[in-house]
């Protein structure tokens, strides 16, 4: 049950989809990844393809333009 | 002012309009529309990389330099543009409109923000994909607006060609991206 940090700051789609789908290829079930996005469009791509994975998703919005994407395998 | 503005936040029709994204169905309605209103308005469908030609000619030309002799602008229509200058230039107001009206929309979501650039590699590929992009759209007669979307909506074969080698074009793409930046 631990906790990863993913950060995607300044960059722009798909990288941060694809580093989300690496770096959770590497975790274990019950762990929890936080990826930090500010670009807007993965803050919809990130999120939809976890839930599509099955994972539980919650997105908050932490400054003007900023996102952290919590994701739990 | 606070009060106001956290109120405004919360209120259902500005989260609708303004703060969340359109799903791709409204965005696509949304675009068809204005692309009928547009063709009904200048004659034209919409496009968008065409006009960064022009202005490269019309900064040439500001420098003095002539662009009559290039293939590219040798039409009497592309001279006919050139001549009429950049003020009444519908392809300039929508491009100028493009930028100004995505400012606004991140403003009114409150998205507005100066990202920083992560490294060199990243400035490196962005001047790269920006030049290769502009020039293959010229070689192409349009870009992924005027050629694709443009192209499909007027029934034009060109359109679905286009499409199928951006495809090709995103695939290898994407191939050298995970190479690169994974």
């Amino acid at each position: 049950m631990a906790e990863f940090e993913l950060d995607c700051l300044g960059e722009a789609c798909p990288v941060p989809l694809m580093k989300t789908e690496k770096k959770l290829a590497s975790l274990a079930a019950g762990d929890v990844l936080v990826v930090h996005i500010d670009h807007s469009c993965a803050m919809k791509n990130v999120p939809e393809w976890a839930r599509k994975q099955g994972y539980n998703v919650e997105v908050e919005e932490v400054d003007d333009g900023e996102w952290d994407v919590i994701i739990e395998k | 002012m606070k009060q106001l503005w956290e109120k405004i936040s919360k209120n259902r029709y500005y989260q609708m309009v303004f703060k969340n994204p359109f799903t791709y169905i409204t965005g696509a309605v949304l675009l068809s529309i204005m692309q009928i209103a547009l063709f009904a308005y200048s004659g034209n469908p919409w496009g968008v990389s065409g006009t960064f030609a022009n202005w490269g000619a019309w900064l040439y030309q500001l420098f003095g330099g002539s662009v009559e002799k290039w293939f590219y602008f040798s039409s009497s229509g592309a001279q006919a543009t050139l001549d009429a200058g950049i003020l009444s230039h519908t392809g300039t107001m929508l491009n100028v409109g493009l930028i100004f009206g995505a400012l606004l929309a991140t403003l009114l979501a409150s998205q507005f923000k100066f990202k920083k650039i992560k490294s060199l590699r990243q400035v490196v590929a962005a001047v790269l994909g920006g030049l290769l992009m502009g020039y293959g759209a010229r070689l192409a007669g349009g870009c992924n607006i005027g050629a694709l979307f443009s192209g499909v909506a007027s029934l034009s074969l060109s359109g679905w060609v286009f499409a199928a080698f951006l495809l090709v074009g995103a695939f290898i793409g994407s191939k050298l991206l995970a190479k690169f930046f994974m």
